[in-house]
């Protein structure tokens, strides 16, 4: 898997690939592989994948990023010890409340279009800002 | 050695005891020999629900503390042959009773019945922990609303914590007309969230406020809609494939054909 990885990496700028190596190829990860309940929380000081939904009452926080693949119910929260360069990304991006950093953030009151794409939320120029997901486009 | 169901929601007020006491009347009249406990103790109304209040003598506790034997504390249903309910004790708590004990008596009462259907009170704690203990499957009950689908997805994660997996679902007090104008939560909005199998959906029915006052329980109503859901959730249970009934039947014309008897 790791082999892997680099064969896909070379082919990106130097500059780039360094910069993917520092925000987001981290060994500190881990896999969860279900989805989170209510009442249920992970607290982990690095990477949280989830194979399954963070569920409206569950909570993850994590010290990097959480990438969910599902929908993102619940309160996630990244980058939970200061780390403004984390980011969340979930297939469908519909959380309580997201956190990033000491950012806290959640959905306008208002009615508002439920992502059906994957989306990701990072923190830019001082505001959690929350795009569509593209694998090619800038990090 | 039969096999023990418990029936629990997490929220109170959802139709955990009604669909216990339909369930179990349900499964007695197609010739099952059933079992309902009332683990709701301190808190008791199965016995309301069945009509049977005036008839207990011992109760659970009674039994798990030794001062009498489980076949004295049985009461026999005055409807369905084959339906007995272990009543709940009204003036103790939950902490009369420990989960070891609740298993032992599961499997005590599972030994002589085909069914045994556990009454579990609202909550996730003691009272939760004890209707749990000595059950092999569980079904959870819920009704279209934001709050019982939160407490639903909380309870379906302790049961499988508790190794309990794979729960059935059971949707209540659904109503077809304000799903339709975007009201209430549909069926696949709660499924979407809470990720487990359907058992069945039962229509809002106030034919069922009736029934619970006079102690008889819907399911017995041959007209009755939510009577017909609870029959068709019995079948399931027994592993029939039923399929979902037709939850639009509000309309005048639906209405006036079952007046007429066309149904």
């Amino acid at each position: 898997m790791a082999s892997e990885a680099k064969k896909e990496t070379t082919s990106l700028p130097e500059k780039a690939l360094s910069e993917i190596k520092s925000n987001f190829i981290d060994s500190n990860t881990i896999l969860v592989q279900r989805t989170l309940r209510a009442g249920q929380k992970i607290h982990f000081n690095g990477n949280v994948v989830i194979l399954g939904d963070v569920n409206p009452g569950a909570e993850v926080v994590a010290a990097g990023n959480i990438i969910v693949m599902g929908n993102v119910r619940g309160v996630v929260h990244a980058g939970a010890e200061g780390n403004t360069q984390a980011m969340v990304m979930a297939f469908r991006l519909q959380p309580i409340q997201l956190r990033i950093a000491n950012h806290i953030t959640r959905p306008p009151d208002e009615e508002e279009m439920p992502g059906t794409y994957p989306e990701v939320a990072r923190i830019k120029d001082g505001v959690v800002t929350i795009e569509a997901f593209s694998a090619s486009g800038e990090r | 050695m039969g096999e023990v169901i418990v029936v629990t929601s997490g929220k109170g007020g959802v139709g955990k005891t009604t669909t216990t006491a339909n369930l179990g009347v349900g499964l007695a009249a197609l010739g099952h020999k059933v079992t309902l406990i009332d683990a709701d103790i301190g808190l008791r109304n199965l016995d309301v629900l069945l009509g049977l209040e005036n008839r207990i003598v011992y109760d659970l506790t009674d039994v798990t503390g030794g001062r009498c034997r489980l076949k004295q504390a049985l009461i026999k249903d005055k409807h369905c042959e084959g339906l007995h309910l272990l009543p709940a004790s009204q003036t103790k708590d939950k902490t009369a009773v420990s989960s070891e004990e609740m298993k032992k008596l599961c499997q005590d009462v599972a030994q002589e019945f085909e069914y045994v259907i556990v009454d579990c009170p609202a909550g996730i704690e003691q009272g939760f922990r004890n209707a749990i203990a000595g059950a092999d499957k569980a079904i959870v009950v819920t009704t279209p609303e934001v709050a019982a689908v939160r407490d639903a997805d909380r309870i379906i994660g302790l049961l499988e914590a508790a190794e309990l997996r794979n729960p059935k679902l059971v949707i209540n007090r659904f109503r077809y007309k304000m799903v339709q104008q975007k009201d209430m939560m549909s069926i696949e909005d709660i499924i979407d969230i809470l990720a487990v199998d359907l058992l069945g959906v039962v229509p809002e029915d106030e034919q069922v406020v009736v029934s619970t006052n006079k102690g008889e329980p819907v399911v017995q109503d041959e007209r009755s809609r939510s009577g017909q859901a609870f029959r068709n959730i019995v079948q399931r249970i027994k592993g029939e494939a039923v399929p979902l009934m037709n939850l639009n039947q509000n309309g005048m014309l639906s209405k006036l054909r079952r007046i007429i008897g066309l149904k």
